[in-house]
């Protein structure tokens, strides 16, 4: 059986993928959502003091779309990643799926089930971890909260134990066991976080910035986790996230989210390529040089003495090099794809100056909402 | 039903386990328990230096009350209020989804999360105080007044945390107010004393409006047993299953309507 | 000491505008002192009419409602929340920041409490005379009682301010113990003439009460406006010690606070 054309291969958990009481085909997507949306109605109010009296007697609502006919599927132990600004629609989208919220549209079917029902069966195989809020209990030792948890989902002892005995082995958590979750650092309780919403093994992850306010090495050590979890367990994981790294690191597949519209669904490698064909040169010269155009040869992203860096097209880059190379006289020259983040950037900065765009055709392809990027 | 109760003596067993961890505090909260109950009997003392029954309750009728009184005050804080309190808590900070994401009935989980067990000693004391005025006056505890009283204060506490739940979701609209508690404590400062002190429209009022009475003198009226301390007669307990049915069945609509108004649901 | 008027200006206005803002929460909290003198007003009138003369320790029904209407107002003029506060403040590090400043603390907790008793104002005096249209209370102040007694009343909230902010500076030394509001309250509760009139208590607590400051704060304002004590020299003796009270408050403090910050410096900073 081989997955659908368009799909990159990656790498198959060594363990088969986790089969839930509804055996699932693998030809079937685990996650499928199709058109949905989400609008909250939301008082309006202007600061003043009249204003505040008048909001008294008659209130002004406002219909925010938050999640506008999103639509998109997940194969069984692929991590996603959903990038977008704050306000994008990651979390909302994530809280459906997770049966948090209702949609005001669409649909989606997790596992075989629809999230919003919050079927019993359907919550004990997913786990929702918000970097932002803690689940754990602040006064007690971590072992206790671990304990509570295993009795809430009803983990069979020996099974409690030897994962438990995994995680902490993995995550390095035996200092901090015992101690009060109140007095941890953040990495650690992070780690704890994380721990606590593997010990029933869920089929299905949603990581709503798991790495956010930790130093760099405990991130790096995170995302290190997290990938061997999705070898080891074949776990399905959606991961929204500020970092870059964590995306890069972690996703082949990203979802890029703005203003609750799907900007673009599909490999990282290609979402430079389709959002911003452009290369950035930097030359790093012997020699001072005045007068001479730079601006001709591409959009100058800084000049400082003897360091000028340029942005050209990509069909251009070979050319500009040459040119450059034979004009001015180079110490060093790189050729550089953007960074990520400038072009994700650049995109949310397209889109909303292209106005409003119709949202991406639901497929499992690469796609590119008609509006963003601009230039092709 | 087992794995509830597995699930319940899990929370309570994790509280006292860390009891340890605060043992000043313990002894302190301790040492008030006594201070508070003293506090009533002083203020019994004042009352019948000056008098020596009103309206048929004698200083032992006031006793028994004063210690039913104490036995409620204790149990609401060992386990209603820090689980309402923690409830308001978590639709604050938005932390409530972490409950919605459980694999358990999302009410039955808030109501039995916290547990404050040194307030057992406020029980205790009631406890003792009551049966010390009922001895006073009947020298005997008969059967069937026990049996009421605890029907009656069953009943008591399935109205105490209807009420106290329902304050609790009004948090879902009034989510600043969280010192809507006081609301409770206010209203049952009335019920102190037992509610024969009161004209009769207030009396009413505490009883069919707002079910004071149920939670303080009627219990109270049960244990001593004797005629002119029951209120509402010998049909009491079934009148307060009544309530109790209908306020818990409330409740429960309420925090659903709750929750489905949180997660966006269409009404 | 101009600059401490201007620090305390800018605390009030602040004060002001905080407790509007959360007018909601401390209307609930203002109840209590509503319904407290409420109920006691029910048990004792009923305790009043099991005698023939229908009275209590010379205090017939209408007395009580009397008595107990100036326990609303005088309870609200003395609310006073540091006995409670202070241990929280001190643990949460809270008070760290307010030592830093060039004033006392104790100005910005005077400015909080003066706030807090402005604002509710507003909703307390209906509420009072609604309590007064429903049960008749038995004035027999003359006016210059009732002059007399409105600044007793204004002593005794100043009194109830510093001896109580005295007695939670022992937070400095125990900031776990959060029992000493209770306590303070309690004691306040029926030494003070709160719980019961004065004259109402048995002689033990009665002599006990008239070595207290309590009976200053509550149980003599209240008895001289509503026209218990007929002689001026009574009245103007008992408006000496709440002055004598609230001195020695003042000087108790200064005392305390050197030592607490001492302590407090060596021990948290």
């Amino acid at each position: 059986m081989t997955p659908p054309a368009t799909h990159r291969g990656h790498p198959r958990a060594h363990s088969p993928p986790p089969i839930g009481p509804d055996n699932m085909p693998l030809s079937m997507p685990q996650i499928a959502v199709n058109q949905l949306s989400k609008s909250f109605k939301v008082a309006e109010r202007e600061g003043g003091f009249m204003p505040a009296v008048r909001s008294v007697f008659r209130r002004k609502y406002k219909q925010v779309q938050a999640v506008d006919a999103v639509s998109f599927t997940v194969e069984p132990a692929e991590i996603v990643g959903f990038l977008g600004p704050n306000g994008a629609g990651k979390t909302t989208t994530l809280k459906m799926l997770s049966g948090l919220l209702h949609p005001t549209g669409g649909t989606a079917t997790v596992l075989g089930h629809t999230p919003w029902r919050r079927e019993a069966a359907y919550l004990q195989r997913i786990s929702m971890l918000m970097g932002q809020r803690s689940q754990l209990a602040w006064d007690l030792p971590a072992m206790d909260s671990f304990m509570v948890h295993a009795a809430v989902y009803r983990i069979p002892a020996a099974q409690y134990k030897s994962t438990l005995d995994e995680l902490v082995a993995l995550l390095e958590l035996e200092p901090v066991l015992k101690k009060q979750v109140r007095t941890l650092s953040l990495g650690e309780r992070m780690k704890c976080e994380i721990c606590v919403s593997l010990l029933h093994r869920p089929s299905v992850l949603f990581l709503d910035e798991p790495t956010i306010g930790v130093d760099i090495t405990m991130q790096a050590r995170i995302r290190e986790f997290i990938r061997a979890y999705n070898r080891e367990h074949g776990a399905t994981i959606i991961l929204t996230s500020h970092y870059m790294a964590d995306v890069t690191a972690l996703c082949k597949r990203i979802i890029v989210i703005d203003h609750g519209r799907i900007l673009f669904d599909g490999e990282l490698e290609r979402l430079s390529d389709r959002l911003a064909p452009f290369k950035v040169i930097k030359i790093d010269l012997s020699a001072d040089v005045t007068n001479y155009d730079f601006a001709a040869r591409g959009e100058v992203l800084s000049s400082t003495g003897r360091k000028v860096e340029l942005r050209v097209p990509k069909g251009s880059a070979a050319a500009v090099t040459t040119r450059l190379l034979s004009d001015l006289p180079v110490l060093d020259l790189t050729i550089e794809d953007p960074p990520i983040e400038d072009v994700i950037g650049r995109a949310f900065l397209d889109k909303s100056a292209a106005g409003s765009a119709p949202a991406a055709s639901p497929s499992n392809s690469d796609t590119v909402a008609a509006g963003a990027g601009g230039r092709t | 039903m087992i794995r509830a109760l597995r699930l319940l003596s899990l929370y309570i067993r994790v509280s006292v386990q860390n009891l340890a961890a605060y043992r000043f505090d313990l002894i302190i909260r301790t040492i008030m328990s006594f201070v508070h109950i003293s506090a009533e009997l002083v203020g019994i003392w004042t009352i019948f230096h000056n008098t020596t029954n009103i309206r048929g309750w004698t200083a032992w009728h006031f006793l028994v009350l004063a210690g039913v009184y104490r036995m409620v005050a204790g149990g609401i804080r060992m386990f209603i209020v820090p689980n309402v309190r923690k409830l308001m808590e978590d639709i604050r900070n938005g932390t409530l989804d972490f409950v919605l994401l459980k694999p358990v009935n999302a009410q039955f989980l808030v109501s039995i999360r916290e547990f404050v067990v040194w307030r057992i000693t406020d029980v205790v004391l009631g406890l003792a105080v009551s049966l010390f005025g009922c001895w006073k006056l009947t020298n005997t505890i008969p059967l069937q007044a026990t049996a009421s009283f605890f029907v009656l204060m069953l009943a008591a506490c399935v109205i105490l945390y209807s009420l106290w739940l329902s304050l609790g979701v009004l948090c879902f609209w009034f989510v600043r107010i969280d010192n809507i508690e006081m609301v409770f404590w206010n209203v049952f400062e009335a019920g102190r004393y037992p509610i024969v002190i009161y004209p009769p429209w207030v009396r009413n009022m505490l009883t069919y409006v707002i079910p004071l009475a149920f939670i303080t003198t009627i219990p109270a009226g049960a244990l001593i047993g004797d005629d002119q301390s029951l209120i509402l007669g010998r049909t009491a307990p079934l009148i307060a299953i009544g309530v109790a049915a209908v306020s818990f069945a409330a409740a429960t609509w309420f925090f659903n309507f709750g929750i489905r108004r949180y997660s966006g649901a269409s009404a | 000491m101009t600059h401490v008027l201007r620090a305390f200006g800018a605390f009030l206005r602040v004060g002001i505008g905080t407790m509007i803002q959360y007018r909601g929460e401390i209307l609930l909290w203002a109840i209590w002192g509503l319904v407290n003198p409420a109920v006691l007003y029910a048990l004792w009138s009923a305790a009043a009419q099991t005698h023939e003369n229908g009275e209590v320790a010379g205090y017939g029904r209408g007395e009580f409602a009397a008595y107990f209407f100036m326990m609303m107002i005088v309870g609200h003029m003395t609310t006073a929340w540091d006995t409670y506060e202070m241990g929280y403040l001190i643990r949460s590090g809270t008070m760290s920041p307010k030592l830093l400043r060039p004033v006392l603390p104790i100005w910005e907790a005077l400015a909080s409490n003066l706030a807090y008793k402005l604002v509710t104002l507003v909703f307390v005096v209906p509420m009072w005379i609604l309590f007064a249209l429903i049960v008749r209370p038995a004035f027999h102040g003359a006016p210059w009682q009732v002059a007399l007694g409105v600044v007793s009343v204004l002593l005794a909230g100043a009194m109830n301010f510093v001896i109580g902010y005295c007695v939670a500076l022992i937070a400095f030394w125990s900031p776990k113990l959060d029992a000493t509001g209770e306590v303070f309250f309690g004691v306040g509760m029926f030494f003070g003439g709160r719980f019961s009139p004065l004259a109402a208590l048995p002689p033990l607590l009665g002599s006990i009460a008239s070595l207290l400051p309590f009976r200053w704060m509550f149980a003599f304002p209240a008895d001289l406006t509503i026209g218990r004590i007929n002689h001026p020299y009574e009245a103007f003796a008992g408006l000496a010690m709440q002055t004598a009270w609230l001195v020695i408050g003042i000087v108790a403090f200064r005392l305390i606070w050197r030592s607490a910050v001492k302590r407090y410096t060596a021990v948290s900073g």
